[in-house]
């Protein structure tokens, strides 16, 4: 129920006009004073207010003017009443778009400005919410553009931001395919950064709950097992402090007088980046995977530059030249991508036509093999995840060597652990999933202060404790000298110790070694 | 990767060896040895160029002493600090003639 105030309201006609709104407020309604015509209000129409609000909790005030508002953020009302200020009306229309959001789309509204306006009509409270996230993050230290704004637009609403002569990632891309190699390495800077981010406790949204609720959303759709396991996968996501954009594309980087700004902050929130991952997999390729075209209507730049751009990005961000590390966390990334991309077809009505059922088929059917053969969404920097076959080892050990290598490890405890891991893992690769094939996960840890590296391997194969193993007997001559049985018995020697642990049916070797 | 390269002098064949000799490579030299070993007496391995030796490649060398032990002698020069420590801690050392 909308009510307007017209007018004056002074001690003269106060008690009037309470009579009159009395009359008017049916019960259990939700109130709505519109104030837009309102030209004064004396302490006894505040207090008329006052006595409306009382009866009535959820009362509000819409349409507030300059002057009106500062008398009551000056009589402490504003934090008493919800209060919607009025704002300037503008039109957005032949404007350009610059990028569309989750929530909204971002339009040039001249040279220097661009007005994001939310698809929603009752968008204020989300634009008080990216406001204040785009304040947060600035705080924070990450460079971002803070709407000075609000308007209008036709039924909804807009932020209003500066960006002079600033151009998106994805326009750069599209126009300077020369620039591709320095966009991949600004878009992972900045996303490092964010990420690198520690968000005081309760600022942001908890992105880990939003995906719980996707998979709760999914249940209907999915074959129990598989929902079971999605559930838990995320459920065992553990709780991370640190930010997350939500929405990370190249449309939300903009490049202005050589500054790298991040917008579209609505999406903010605080969680383990995979979840970010996600969201990066379905902008450049995920949304596409069916129709190409989405890609370069969005972006401007095509499928295989965008597949391109994500491959790069992400054995940048996860710091490997290692393809199965890369293929490991985006398996990863998928299973959220296409968790949030199946939701939200079906919640836009997806399922009511052909080509959004073959889209949801598409996401679905990908989305339930992964879950097959993944058992966690936990990924480190730290760890590779790959195939233990002999061809494989050079692989291992330059993985392992770039850590070492960071850690200023001597050349002499590089060749030696390089020795031992090649005993390891070929150990593995040759014995553990025999005459199969299975996966070796490689850790490296470094304890720069004590000066130690610990390498551990994870195999599922069968049980093997190499250190039962007796050690050659090194005395005899070379004719009585076993050909074999000297890999383990290198390992132990060249590192500082050798532990073995058969935990969760999994074999555990690690490798403890000084730098 | 591994590099080969071979000499022959009368009955005297040397092997110079520089790169890595690891599980991937040792194969191929244990290869070219079974068929290079006829009639030669004097066997030599110069790992002048040799930067890393894994226990594969050891196994190799194995091999060829045990066979050079019954038709002549072997031997192996310019054998650098890291991989001297290698035949060190294996007792290789004991069993290789090292110059």
């Amino acid at each position: 129920m909308s009510i307007s105030l017209i007018g004056r309201i002074d001690s003269s006609n106060a008690a009037a006009v309470e009579e009159t709104l009395v009359a008017q407020i049916r019960d259990g309604e939700p109130v709505v004073l519109d104030a837009d015509k309102l030209e004064y209000i004396s302490s006894a129409g505040l207090r008329v207010l006052l006595r409306i609000r009382k009866a009535h909790p959820e009362m509000r005030l819409v349409n507030v003017h300059e002057e009106f508002y500062d008398i009551l953020d000056m009589t402490g009302f504003l934090e008493m009443i919800p209060v919607e200020r009025a704002y300037h009306t503008i039109s957005v229309e032949g404007c350009e778009v610059v990028g569309r959001g989750a929530n909204g789309t971002l339009y040039h509204y001249n040279r220097d400005t661009v007005v994001k306006v939310y698809n929603d009509a009752n968008a204020l409270a989300d634009i008080m919410r990216e406001r204040e996230n785009a304040r947060l993050a600035l705080v924070l230290g990450i460079p971002t553009a803070i709407s000075y704004a609000i308007v209008k637009v036709g039924d909804s609403y807009g932020s209003v931001f500066e960006l002079l002569n600033a151009r998106s990632f994805s326009k750069i891309l599209a126009q300077e395919p020369e620039k591709f190699d320095w966009c991949v390495d600004e878009f992972t800077k900045m996303l490092r950064r964010i990420h690198e981010t520690e968000v005081p406790a309760g600022k942001l949204k908890d992105m880990r709950e939003t995906a719980l609720s996707w998979a709760d959303f999914l249940k209907d759709y999915l074959p129990e097992q598989a929902a079971k396991k999605l559930h838990a996968l995320i459920e065992a996501v553990p709780h991370d402090s640190h930010m997350i954009h939500g929405d990370y594309h190249t449309g939300n980087l903009e490049l202005q007088d050589g500054e790298v700004l991040l917008i579209d902050m609505d999406t903010l929130a605080v969680g383990y980046p995979i979840f970010e991952l996600g969201s990066i997999y379905n902008a450049l390729i995920g949304f596409s995977e069916m129709d190409h075209g989405v890609i370069s209507r969005f972006h401007g730049f095509d499928y295989e530059t965008a597949k391109r751009f994500w491959s790069a990005f992400l054995a940048d961000y996860l710091d490997t030249t290692s393809k199965a590390k890369v293929e490991e966390v985006e398996r990863k990334a998928r299973i959220i991508g296409y968790t949030r991309l199946v939701r939200r077809s079906i919640r836009r009505g997806g399922l009511e036509t052909e080509q959004g059922r073959a889209e949801i088929e598409n996401w679905k059917s990908q989305l339930l093999s992964l879950l097959e053969t993944t058992d966690t969404l936990l990924f480190s920097r730290d760890d590779l995840e790959i195939e233990a076959s002999a061809e494989n080892l050079a692989e291992v050990q330059s993985f392992v060597e770039r850590r070492l290598e960071a850690a200023d490890c001597s050349p002499r405890a590089l060749m030696q652990l390089g020795l031992a891991i090649e005993e390891v893992f070929i150990n593995i690769a040759s014995y553990a999933y025999a005459p199969g094939t299975g996966n070796a996960t490689i850790r490296v840890e470094i304890d720069r202060a004590a000066k130690l590296a610990t390498i551990t391997f994870i195999d599922s194969g069968v049980p093997y404790n190499p250190l039962k193993k007796r050690d050659p007997d090194i005395t005899l001559s070379a004719s009585e000298r076993q050909i074999g049985g000297l890999g383990v018995f290198l390992t132990k020697k060249l590192t500082d110790d050798v532990r073995y642990d058969r935990r969760d049916g999994k074999n555990i070797l690690m490798l403890i070694k000084h730098l | 990767m591994l590099r080969i390269e071979k000499t022959t002098e009368n009955n005297c064949l040397t092997y110079t060896l520089s790169g890595r000799l690891d599980t991937l490579t040792a194969p191929e030299l244990e290869l070219d040895l079974n068929g290079a070993l006829d009639g030669v007496t004097e066997l030599i391995f110069d790992l002048i160029d040799l930067d890393y030796l894994s226990s594969a490649g050891l196994r190799v060398l194995l091999t060829a002493q045990k066979r050079m032990n019954t038709q002549g002698a072997m031997r192996v020069r310019n054998v650098n600090e890291t991989i001297r420590e290698i035949f060190d801690v294996t007792g290789f050392s004991d069993i290789l003639t090292i110059e």
